[in-house]
């Protein structure tokens, strides 16, 4: 039956936020159908992929995801007729300012999954996880921020031991 | 020049076809000009015009202070090229009525950088980058303007002047990465890129919001990167590139980069120069069904 469980050394954190007409019924059709995907995909159901602001992608990768994946329904699908060709343009010029900032864009994953395309969500986010993992961890912005308190923490433990 | 402007500010005080004209005076030393705010015609002589008249008046039209609340109905303005793009662009958001204004253009030969570098002349150490390949010296949308107005070729793309943008787009990801690192490393959040802005015009900045904080208050690397990216993002389209963010800044990050960068890629994908046009719509609230889409899986 399903597939094999792999141990893998680093396990990527992935938010998704999709479209509740399209992606988010595709991925309910995935569990419907028992299909297996990856599990590090968190997602995040909202109304249409014309309401991803570029927002809830900054903030996942300030709260420490490795990779991030919006989706929505094909163009010309939409159930508000023109949500996802402004979310289009939208990640056009945002994919823009991440790669001038120096963040990889290959972490950001923009795709059209319909609700019949359950086949294709769990190939997207198998194919993602995979890419991420070999990307590795996110650079993140707050490495060298240490927090007094959990560093106190720390050094308590190692005391007691 | 300023004699004509001048008496024109006068005609239009004492013919009451304005209430207040806002302009450039002296500053507090030979460096400076301070904005002024003109309400009575036995006024008008304080104004001035030369390169050191660096500040971006739009600033004060902006909805957001509390300038346009003070009951005025019409309001002159003295505008050097760049800053009636920005006039422009936020009559084309809708921000303001261009019956609202009166616009008195400035022939301009360039501006200093910042007042500190200012020796009494204009000349290419001190010339603000912004100049460089500046194709509105004269001005494009004007109720008044000294002299003829020479018809100008504004059909070019926008150029971006500051050579780093091209240095940061050659180097490598984790490098350009580090670049941003090292610089946001001074940032304190003073904000001051913001009050600046003649375009950020929320009511409350959604750095300001606190239920739910979107971006972390604090100034360490997480907060400042999210604030960042998040001004550059709200101002792609619309930034018509004054450079007053990165002139205010109090400790010299150049945050204007992001925006340049961006100017550049809305000229690329959507073919859209933010300031030209009353009418054009902002190429975001808007779309092509045939947009590109290279990079959607």
């Amino acid at each position: 039956m399903g597939k094999k469980i792999e141990i893998h050394d680093f396990e990527p954190k992935i938010m998704a936020f999709v479209c509740k007409w399209c992606t988010y019924s595709g991925a309910d059709l995935a569990g419907t159908s028992r299909m297996d995907y990856s599990p590090n995909v968190r997602m995040v159901r909202l109304p249409c992929s014309g309401r991803i602001d570029p927002q809830f992608m900054i903030k996942a990768f300030e709260q420490g995801a490795d990779g991030v994946i919006i989706s929505g329904c094909h163009p010309g699908d939409c159930h508000y007729n023109e949500g996802n060709y402004y979310a289009r343009r939208r990640n056009t010029t945002f994919r823009q300012l991440m790669d001038f900032n120096g963040i990889d864009i290959e972490r950001i994953e923009f795709s059209w999954i319909s609700a019949a395309e359950a086949i294709k969500w769990t190939e997207v986010i198998d194919a993602f996880t995979e890419k991420v993992r070999e990307l590795g961890r996110h650079p993140q912005y707050n490495d060298d921020i240490v927090d007094p308190y959990a560093q106190f923490l720390v050094q308590k433990e190692q005391e007691s031991a | 020049m300023i004699e004509q402007i001048r008496n024109q500010a006068r005609k239009l005080l004492e013919d009451g076809d304005v209430d207040v004209v806002i302009g450039y005076a002296e500053g507090s030393d030979p460096a400076r000009t301070t904005p002024v705010f003109i309400r009575k015609a036995e006024d008008v002589d304080k104004l001035i015009y030369d390169p050191r008249c660096i500040n971006s008046l739009p600033l004060y039209l902006n909805k957001r202070h509390e300038y346009t609340r003070k009951g005025w109905k019409k309001t002159a303005i003295i505008g050097k090229g760049c800053d009636i793009r920005a006039i422009v662009q936020l009559i084309a958001e809708n921000q303001l009525k261009r019956d609202e204004i009166y616009i008195l253009g400035v022939p301009c030969e360039g501006q200093v950088s910042h007042p500190e570098k200012w020796d009494g002349s204009l000349h290419d150490g001190n010339r603000a980058s912004k100049c460089i390949g500046c194709d509105v010296m004269t001005p494009h949308e004007t109720d008044f303007f000294p002299g003829d107005k020479p018809d100008v070729d504004r059909s070019n793309p926008y150029e971006v002047t500051s050579p780093k943008v091209a240095n940061l787009m050659e180097l490598e990801l984790d490098k350009r990465f580090a670049f941003w690192r090292t610089d946001f490393d001074r940032c304190f959040k003073c904000y001051a890129c913001r009050e600046v802005c003649p375009h950020c015009s929320c009511n409350v900045c959604i750095t300001d919001e606190t239920t739910p904080s979107w971006i972390d208050p604090a100034a360490h690397k997480k907060g400042v990167f999210s604030w960042h990216l998040t001004r550059a993002m709200h101002l792609v389209g619309r930034c018509t590139g004054c450079g007053e963010c990165t002139r205010a800044c109090p400790m010299d990050i150049q945050v204007d980069l992001f925006n340049q960068r961006m100017k550049e890629v809305v000229q690329e994908s959507y073919s859209y120069k933010p300031g030209y046009s009353l009418e054009d719509k902002h190429p975001l609230i808007t779309y092509q069904v045939d947009d590109r889409e290279d990079f959607i899986k």
